[in-house]
């Protein structure tokens, strides 16, 4: 038996909604998790950052809540609360103490059911201008806060659901409409296009029961539409592409992407691997070399984003002290990445240590168990994976890394972002 | 099946009891304070170590020395290097995290609970015996110098470093950014470390807080095979007095030419950690500015549309920390938020909280307070607080009653006390051309454009 053993007890309701239970009464708390299979990457051209609008306008009321009365009432409640958009997926998630499940299941399946008698201009209008400071605040206003948007573009072709971002573009929302709000809301916020996870303490006996209750006589929709654009592509870039930056960044910094297999592909976990290999931890390859031995780089960091449409991708980047010369940057991430088509098992059994116990760690929380079980029902129809996680990670060996490094981090498969400050110019 | 009542939010069912977990807690020789609690599920555990080695006992000067002291400890012992330290613990997948603050550093270990006993060791090793080899001392130097000038370029930490210089009086040390100054920290040198962390690395003050899945008999055995022979007391902190830097408000434009944004904080000095009004002083933030639907948010976002989002806070420390309001807006309108947010303030001081919002905020901190209590590592946070601040033993389980028990006036009371908005510093990171001239029309008080860096 593995390390995890999280239950995990699955169920539909009739009109298609995915229900996946997992009781731990450890503590009185229960978390309310609900993914929707929508995101940015079923945005149609011209109306990008619009699933991120929507899931603003969620927390707007519906028939039965009142503007603000959602936040109101799950505060008042002690809980907490919020949502996410990304890429292939919405996420709306409380956490409350367990004696107020119900009234999360109240308020998620009300806004489930019946969101649009609450909308109004206005409404729209505000969220809009909110989203608009969450784009100032979060990127234009920040040193850096481009990377993404510029690396999509570099890593996905221009028809690529992700070659733009999740924020979008400011001109879109100015075009959205109350229609929009409506049609997005008919076509992708139907029960059987979403999963509701409830983790924590609750009461075995009756919780189907409830469920049932508050959102069974939600009607089920047409399956979702097929996303829009190319999503098929190439599994390298084919060469080096490059983007040269020069802003009023406070220190040079390189990002390096690779198209890497989607989340699904059995080989993720190698890419898992790999990333943590490389950056994960103070021993990994590049804290070790570049910010300790060498001390060209301030800080290093490594990802793998776990993404479903046609190729995921990973990035390592380093940012280098005042006046380094971003060259000096790039040629010693070239050389960490060379180095791990000869990495050596210590490195891999490192690598998977540490993930493993950052895996666990996050599982403490019924919140983020939650979110993961949520999220491997909703991707991969199998919540259970959650317990195989680690499994999954120790199963890599240390070929399949060297593997991978040769195949997917070579100069056919990047893309080079530099940011490099006016002032050293 | 039984159809649902929506017109109306459902009622809560019996409420089941919580406790904040068992704390075992016990004096090692040395004086070590060791505090442990067997929490349940899942087999991780985390260790606090807790040093009294702040940044509030250095004077100016040396400002930064204790952060960077923290940061070198990775840098290797008198057995392992640097990456032989980081490998011992990660091969065990382990995790170390130094932080340091206002009033102390403190190492924390998590870890798998059958791993304990090794990573123990290590974290004794680090703390018992650091080398401060010299190329680690100038690396961890350098990062640091780096982070400062990164905090110098990021809006949102600039305007957080100049609204404490503009509102606690010079020489106060929570005047300065905590990491210290380019000045101060570009001439540490290994001696400078290796006599900190001689003088003040010491057990008479310090806490060791492990919380987990584990058996304290054990724990304590294998803390005092690891730590027993650590000895001695660091030196008493200086104490200081917190003095404001002015009592009349004013302005101050931070010019950051081309900002699309204004980073906006407003704040006075607030109280110290040990003040009684604290637990009404929660109360009166949260309604205020600590939750998603307090005053200045529903204002600020859902009325107006200025920003993402506006928060109020007081600073708890061992000395009187800040109140501040904080937020970011969009350039054109950085006028009519500060007069928002002073008007928030004035209202809240002159009329009062109502009982509802009241009500509502007592609800929300007493009921968020077990879902911050899920994993050990929160736990173990919790406990360090009350080691650091010499909360009294039974300070968590009486808490939310403490919380729950304060009334309307006590709310309105404290708030007149702490709560000084014609005393406040306006604080405002962004393009002076544009929000200057506007600024000067509100009228709140002398608008003065500086520019740094």
């Amino acid at each position: 038996m593995g390390i995890l053993s999280v239950p995990v007890e699955r169920h539909t309701l009739g009109n298609g909604l995915r229900i996946v239970l997992s009781r731990d009464p450890s503590v009185p708390v229960v978390a309310v998790n609900l993914w929707y299979g929508v995101g940015s990457r079923n945005e149609a051209p011209g109306r990008t950052g619009f699933a991120h609008l929507f899931e603003h306008m969620m927390f707007q009321g519906s028939e039965h809540v009142p503007k603000n009365k959602h936040f109101e009432l799950v505060e008042r409640a002690g809980g907490t609360l919020n949502a996410s958009t990304w890429f292939d997926r919405t996420n709306y998630f409380e956490t409350v103490p367990s004696h107020h499940l119900e009234l999360a299941l109240w308020l998620e399946s009300d806004r489930m059911g019946w969101m649009l008698p609450a909308m109004d201009q206005e409404k729209l209008d505000n969220q809009r201008d909110v989203v608009k400071n969450e784009k100032r605040q979060r990127y234009d206003n920040q040193p850096y806060g481009d990377w993404d948007e510029r690396l999509q573009r570099l890593v996905y072709p221009e028809r690529h659901p992700y070659h733009h971002t999740v924020i979008g573009s400011m001109e879109d929302l100015d075009a959205a409409s109350l229609d929009d709000v409506a049609s997005f809301f008919r076509t992708f916020y139907v029960p059987n296009n979403a999963v509701l996870t409830v983790a924590g303490d609750f009461d075995a006996t009756r919780i189907i029961d409830t469920i049932g209750r508050y959102f069974g006589d939600i009607p089920a929709g047409a399956p979702p539409p097929p996303i829009p654009g190319e999503s098929d592509l190439s599994p390298l870039i084919g060469e080096t592409v490059r983007d040269h930056v020069v802003s009023d960044v406070p220190l040079p910094r390189v990002i390096m992407a690779f198209r890497i297999p989607p989340y699904s592909s059995d080989d993720f976990a190698v890419a898992e691997v790999a990333r943590a290999v490389l950056g994960m931890g103070r021993a990994s390859r590049l804290y070790r070399s570049l910010v300790r031995e060498r001390r060209v780089a301030k800080d290093v960091v490594s990802y793998a984003f776990p993404l479903l449409t046609g190729a995921s991708m990973m990035l390592v980047w380093a940012t280098g002290y005042p006046g380094a010369s971003p060259a000096t940057l790039e040629t010693a991430l070239s050389e960490e990445l060379e180095g791990l088509a000869t990495a050596d098992g210590h490195e891999v059994e490192r690598a998977v240590a540490v993930a493993e116990t950052d895996l666990v760690r996050g599982l403490e929380q019924v919140g983020e168990r939650a979110d993961l079980l949520s999220m491997f029902d909703l991707y991969f129809d199998e919540p259970q994976r959650l317990n195989r996680e680690v499994d999954r990670l120790r199963a890599v060996a240390v070929e399949d890394v060297r593997l991978f490094a040769a195949n997917r981090l070579g100069p056919d498969n990047r893309a080079v972002l530099v940011y490099e400050p006016e002032s050293s110019r | 099946m039984t159809r649902v009542d929506r017109s109306r939010p459902p009622a809560p069912s019996a409420i089941r009891p919580f406790d904040f977990p068992d704390v075992d807690h016990r004096e090692l020789g040395g004086g070590l304070d060791l505090r442990v609690a067997r929490t349940g599920g899942f087999p991780v555990v985390s260790a606090n170590l807790f040093v009294r080695a702040g940044e509030s006992s250095l004077d100016e000067a040396r400002a930064g020395l204790a952060v960077v002291a923290g940061d070198a400890l990775e840098g290797g012992t008198k057995r392992r290097s640097g990456t032989e330290l980081a490998e011992s613990l990660e091969r065990l997948g382990a995790r170390l995290g130094v932080s340091t603050g206002w009033e102390g550093t403190t190492v924390s270990l998590s870890c798998l609970a059958e791993r304990l006993d090794e990573a123990m060791g290590i974290l004794a090793e680090a703390i018992l015996e650091p080398e401060f080899p010299d190329d680690e001392v100038a690396r961890t130097r350098d990062q640091q110098l780096a982070q400062i000038r990164q905090r110098a370029m990021d809006p949102s930490s600039l305007a957080a470093d100049r609204a404490a210089h503009h509102i606690f009086a010079p020489g106060v040390p929570y005047a300065r950014p905590l990491g210290g100054s380019l000045a101060s920290v570009e001439r540490l040198v290994r001696e400078d470390l290796a006599e900190y962390a001689a003088a003040w690395y010491r057990p008479a003050t310090s806490g060791m807080v492990v919380v987990g899945d584990v058996d304290v008999a054990e724990v304590e055995a294998l803390v005092r095979a690891r730590l027993g022979g650590w000895s001695g007391r660091p030196p008493a902190r200086e104490e200081f007095e917190v003095v404001p830097a002015t009592r009349e408000r004013r302005v101050w434009v931070v010019d950051r030419p081309g900002s699309v944004q204004s980073e906006i904080r407003v704040g006075h000095v607030g109280v110290e950690r040990s003040n009684p009004d604290v637990y009404a002083l929660s109360v009166l933030n949260t309604l205020l500015g600590g939750a998603f639907t307090s005053r200045l948010n529903l204002n600020l976002r859902e009325r107006n549309g200025f920003t993402y989002g506006v928060r109020s806070r007081f600073s708890l420390r061992s000395r009187p920390g800040s109140f501040q309001v904080s937020t970011a807006v969009a350039g054109d309108v950085t006028a009519p938020a500060v007069r928002e947010i002073l008007g928030e303030l004035e209202r809240l001081v002159e009329e009062g909280p109502i009982d509802d919002e009241v009500v509502a905020a007592r609800d929300y901190i007493a009921g968020v307070f077990p879902l911050r209590l899920e994993s050990t590592g929160q736990v173990a946070s919790r406990i360090v607080e009350q080691v650091v601040f010499g909360l009294p033993e039974d300070y968590h389980r009486t808490y939310r009653d403490r919380i729950r028990s304060v009334t309307t006036d006590e709310a309105l009371e404290v708030g007149r006390r702490h709560v000084r908005p014609y005393e406040a510093q306006v604080v405002v990171v962004g393009a002076a051309e544009v929000v200057a001239p506007a600024l000067e029309q509100l009228a709140v008080g002398p608008v003065e454009v500086v520019s740094v860096g």
